[in-house]
């Protein structure tokens, strides 16, 4: 499932780390022959900081949209890492994508409006008592080594995760309820529940080779990045794989759905998104991801760029601030170190009352998001909740210090709220160094929090899980990716989602566990029909948002770009106006168009060599004259 | 300077005290440094940088406003070229970046001056105490500085900064711990000349204890060299900390120069060309460090004797 794009833990944390940057040269070596080392050292170390920065131009090899072989080639800059190549085991948003291209999934969704379609299922149907599903598995899906595509693969695929030998990784929300998978003739595919369970139509398990897999020794070690070609079924086939550098894909001339129009699909890695605009300006890549979404910045000097188009679209995810409301295992043993003034459901809305959303969106994100309400994003309608009039905790600074006076945390001689056991409102809030966003926000989150009288630490990690499963942390920004089936974004704040021993990493977005909460999330997977599922999500979210443990901030837009004169067209979803990078289905690069013009591609990225080249040669000449000067002082000693 | 050594001749010796011919000596000495450092005019150049921008630095609530941080209160639109209100344009906040590089300078002064003093103050107790104590101890404590001398600093730096919190001091002492070695080898060095000379011996045989030795003969005598070291510690310091800071490792709520690199960078103004977001923070960082680099030289220059001779 392509939700799993956590905002927070491994997700984003992924891109950036730490970058090799310019660094001084050392003070080591004699000591008398320092001093023209250290002095050209200093003006090196500076101009890296500064012309390094302004070219960074990769030295990667030109790639041209036509190669000598008259292969189309599409490269898209990513800045994830691919976490594994298993579908048992894939997490990320680009792991999912690239199982979205290279395998089949039982149903697909509708690029207009992300209802289920048919894809390796082509009909399905609840049997009167809504415990029993039949799928009709199509009878035209081969796998490319040739095999045909059956629906024993699918029932070895479900029954592996179900096994839960370490399978069960990535997609275990949606087999815990399976009592009995089987395939009585290679057309049909029957699934027995427990109970009844609303996403029967969108589960997005990649069906898996069973005459491939089950030879593999230990599917939970099992990366799937030896053997290429990876046999597969879906419009892509896996074909070679780098950590850190690149995923190639080829076109499946035999894909049922019509093979795609590119021959060869590229995911690049450029940790630096910057680095990614800049081949994208230079024509190396086809393709920038909008994840994370390009800056403000970047977005508006790629507008000026010919051969650019610059993708604007509502996105899938939510920013938000979780806070932790006290982190606990399954059993009720309580951990970590939260600020126990968060406990008090008065001091969370207070919280939220004095963060003015509209400045976020309009400062931060410089229009490019869409003001945070509800928990799931406008852009899936169907379950989309916002609160009413006298719900809303819209910016109120004053009615927020009204609460915090009302729950006993009144100013003290220097303006700082103090608790009745003498403890100050002094928050942690937990933030993913990779994301400039974040380190954004926080500043304006401390200023409009410190003139409350609450102190504020910002805490930026390029690893943000460990605090966060160890409950060590007082507030989180946090995100996630939703799907158009929102069961598992709201399956994360179950109390079953919650760790089994302290510390460990579990389901749990932020150890959120209340009964009303849980008996909706029951009522909603159990519920058949559609507009009454609605409603009880919407309930959910009214619940969540009143709670004050999740604070949606914003959903940002998907701001991506890609060169006109290699791809010709593609198909955002919905298909109206949306993202094109980590769609739930596979429509983007299935249904990408080459350019038949080659363009050009020397026009982009020479602002910044010029920066650069000018930044260097101003300091060269200071460095020089500094030189020179020198010389002339100790003209007199040298003979 | 003149009257002050006529003063000193023309009272009689025995009317003053022990303290004040202390005074006197330590004042003449102090002039004597002046004129041989006003001799170096790199060095004279260096300290007026210096001066200027400590004084910028110092001054900037009032030079360009208390509130030059404020995210909310950020008086441009974001990412403004350079115009008359905002001579070098303003950030993604709106905020005027050159408010931001004067603020910017008190903490890349604090942090290169702070990590430096730690860098010199390590570095001398391990040098003095290795070269005056010999023996299994010298062995042990300078395989442990070649062993840092031989580890890239950076890379140590970023280790040890990213498992601390991000804070101000996570950078001084980052900095600081890993700096050392050049500084303990010198000094040790420096310490094996001072102690082969007779007089330690006399002060051995008077009873002078290690303490004693170390503090009251050895410590004045490296004094000159560790100042010099100093000096040149902070530019490495301050660019240290730039690329700290510019990594993302520096704390995210407080404005430095290489945290101005790392927010320009962040927003994108790499590829959007906007050259008054990235030039004046390294151009800012090069002149300090090169200003620091030339009193240094000069103040090793003058305090060096060695370094006079051949000269």
């Amino acid at each position: 499932m392509d939700t799993q794009d956590q905002h927070g833990r491994t997700s984003t944390s992924s891109h950036g780390g730490a970058r090799p940057g310019p660094g001084p040269r050392g003070t080591r070596g004699t000591r008398r022959g320092r001093s023209p080392l250290l002095l050209a050292g200093g003006a090196l170390a500076a101009l890296g900081l500064t012309a390094g920065l302004a070219t960074p131009l990769n030295p990667a090899p030109r790639q041209a949209e036509a190669k000598a072989d008259g292969k189309k080639t599409l490269t898209v800059a990513v800045a994830q890492s691919v976490d594994s190549l298993s579908p048992f085991l894939a997490q990320r948003l680009l792991s999912t994508s690239i199982h979205r291209l290279t395998y089949e999934y039982l149903t697909n969704y509708d690029v207009k409006d992300a209802r289920a379609i048919p894809g390796f299922a082509t009909k399905w149907e609840p049997s009167a008592d809504k415990l029993t599903w039949t799928y009709t598995i199509r009878s035209n899906s081969t796998w490319s080594d040739g095999k045909k595509a059956t629906a024993e693969d699918a029932a070895w695929t479900f029954n592996k995760i179900m096994s839960k030998e370490g399978t069960a990784t990535s997609n275990s929300n949606f087999v815990t309820n399976f009592r009995k998978v089987t395939a009585p003739s290679p057309t049909k595919l029957v699934i027995e529940l427990k109970k009844p369970q609303s996403t029967m139509a969108a589960l997005d398990v990649p069906i898996v080779p069973k005459h491939v897999w089950e030879k593999v020794d230990d599917i939970a070690k099992f990366n799937n990045d030896k053997d290429f070609p990876v046999v597969g079924n879906g419009p892509f086939v896996l074909t070679d794989f780098k950590v850190d550098q690149y995923v190639k894909l080829k076109a499946n001339k035999k894909f049922w759905r019509g093979a795609p129009k590119f021959d060869e699909l590229v995911f690049k890695t450029y940790k630096d998104q910057d680095a990614a605009v800049a081949a994208l300006k230079k024509g190396e890549v086809s393709f920038v991801a909008g994840q994370p979404a390009l800056t403000p910045a970047q977005a508006n000097g790629l507008k000026g760029e010919p051969d650019v188009k610059v993708n604007n679209g509502p996105g899938r995810r939510f920013f938000a601030i979780a806070t932790n409301p006290g982190a606990r295992t399954l059993d009720g043993k309580k951990f970590g170190d939260g600020h126990p003034a968060l406990l008090d459901k008065r001091v969370r809305q207070a919280l939220f009352l004095s963060v003015d959303r509209g400045t976020i969106v309009d400062k931060v994100f410089q229009g490019n998001a869409v003001e945070g309400a509800g928990y799931i994003p406008p852009r899936f309608s169907d379950y989309a909740w916002k609160p009413s009039a006298e719900q809303e905790l819209t910016y109120d600074p004053k009615r927020a210090a009204k609460l915090l006076d009302d729950a006993g945390y009144e100013k003290n001689g220097d303006g700082k709220r103090v608790g009745k056991d003498g403890r100050p409102l002094d928050f942690r809030i937990l933030c993913h160094a990779t994301d400039p966003n974040d380190k954004a926000v926080g500043k304006y989150l401390k200023e409009w929090w410190g003139d409350l009288g609450i102190g504020l630490k910002v805490n930026c990690l390029d690893d943000v899980s460990v605090p966060w499963y160890a409950g060590e942390y007082d507030l989180a920004f946090d995100g996630w990716s939703v799907n158009p089936d929102p069961d598992f974004v709201l399956g994360i704040h179950t109390c079953a989602a919650l760790p089994e021993k302290a510390k460990e990493s579990a389901a749990t977005d932020n150890f959120i566990c209340d009964k009303k909460y849980d008996e909706l999330y029951e009522k909603q997977l159990a519920e058949y029909d559609p507009d009454k599922r609605a409603a009880i999500v919407k309930q959910m979210q009214s619940w969540l948002y009143d709670s004050g443990y999740m604070n949606v901030i914003a959903y940002p837009n998907a701001v991506e770009a890609y060169r006109t004169d290699q791809i010709a067209s593609l198909t955002t979803m919905p298909s109206a106006a949306g993202n094109i990078y980590g769609q739930d289905g596979y429509w983007s690069w299935w249904s990408a168009t080459p350019a038949s013009g080659k363009g050009n591609s020397d026009g982009g990225g020479s602002t910044g060599v010029i920066i650069g080249i000018a930044v260097a040669a101003a300091v060269l000449a200071g460095a020089g004259a500094l030189v020179v000067l020198r010389r002339r002082a100790t003209a007199d000693d040298r003979e | 300077m003149t009257s002050d050594t006529a003063a000193t001749a023309a009272t009689p010796a025995a009317a003053k005290s022990p303290r004040a011919l202390a005074r006197a000596r330590r004042r003449h000495s102090a002039v004597r440094f002046w004129r041989a450092y006003r001799t170096h005019k790199a060095g004279l150049i260096g300290l007026g940088t210096l001066v200027v921008i400590a004084l910028a630095a110092l001054f900037a609530p009032l030079l360009v406003g208390a509130d030059a941080q404020s995210v909310t209160d950020a008086p441009g639109e974001a990412m403004r070229a350079p115009t008359g209100e905002f001579p070098l344009g303003t950030d993604q906040f709106g905020r005027d970046l050159l408010a931001l590089l004067v603020w910017g300078a008190r903490i890349s002064l604090t942090v290169g001056l702070l990590a430096a003093f730690l860098s010199v103050a390590i570095g001398t107790v391990v040098g003095i105490t290795a070269g005056h104590f010999r023996g299994w101890y010298a062995t042990v404590i300078m395989r442990v500085t070649d062993w840092f001398l031989v580890m890239p600093t950076l890379v140590l730096a970023i280790a040890l900064a990213s498992v601390m919190d991000r804070s101000l001091w996570t950078i001084v002492v980052a900095i600081g711990v890993t700096t050392w070695p050049t500084t303990a080898r010198l000094v040790r060095a420096q310490t094996l000349a001072v102690e082969s000379r007779p007089y330690i011996e006399r002060a051995q045989a008077l009873g002078g204890g290690h303490g004693h030795i170390m503090t009251r003969h050895v410590l004045p005598n490296v004094m000159p060299l560790v100042l010099a070291q100093t000096t040149l510690v902070i530019s490495s310091a301050i660019l240290t900390e730039a690329t700290l800071a510019f990594l993302g490792l520096g704390d995210p709520t407080v404005v430095s120069w290489g945290g101005l690199l790392q927010d320009a960078r962040e927003a994108g103004a790499v590829s959007a060309g906007d050259w008054w977001y990235l030039a004046p923070p390294g151009i800012a960082i090069a002149v300090v460090a090169l200003a620091f680099t030339l009193c240094g030289r000069a103040v090793e220059s003058v305090l060096n004797p060695r370094l006079g001779v051949t000269r």
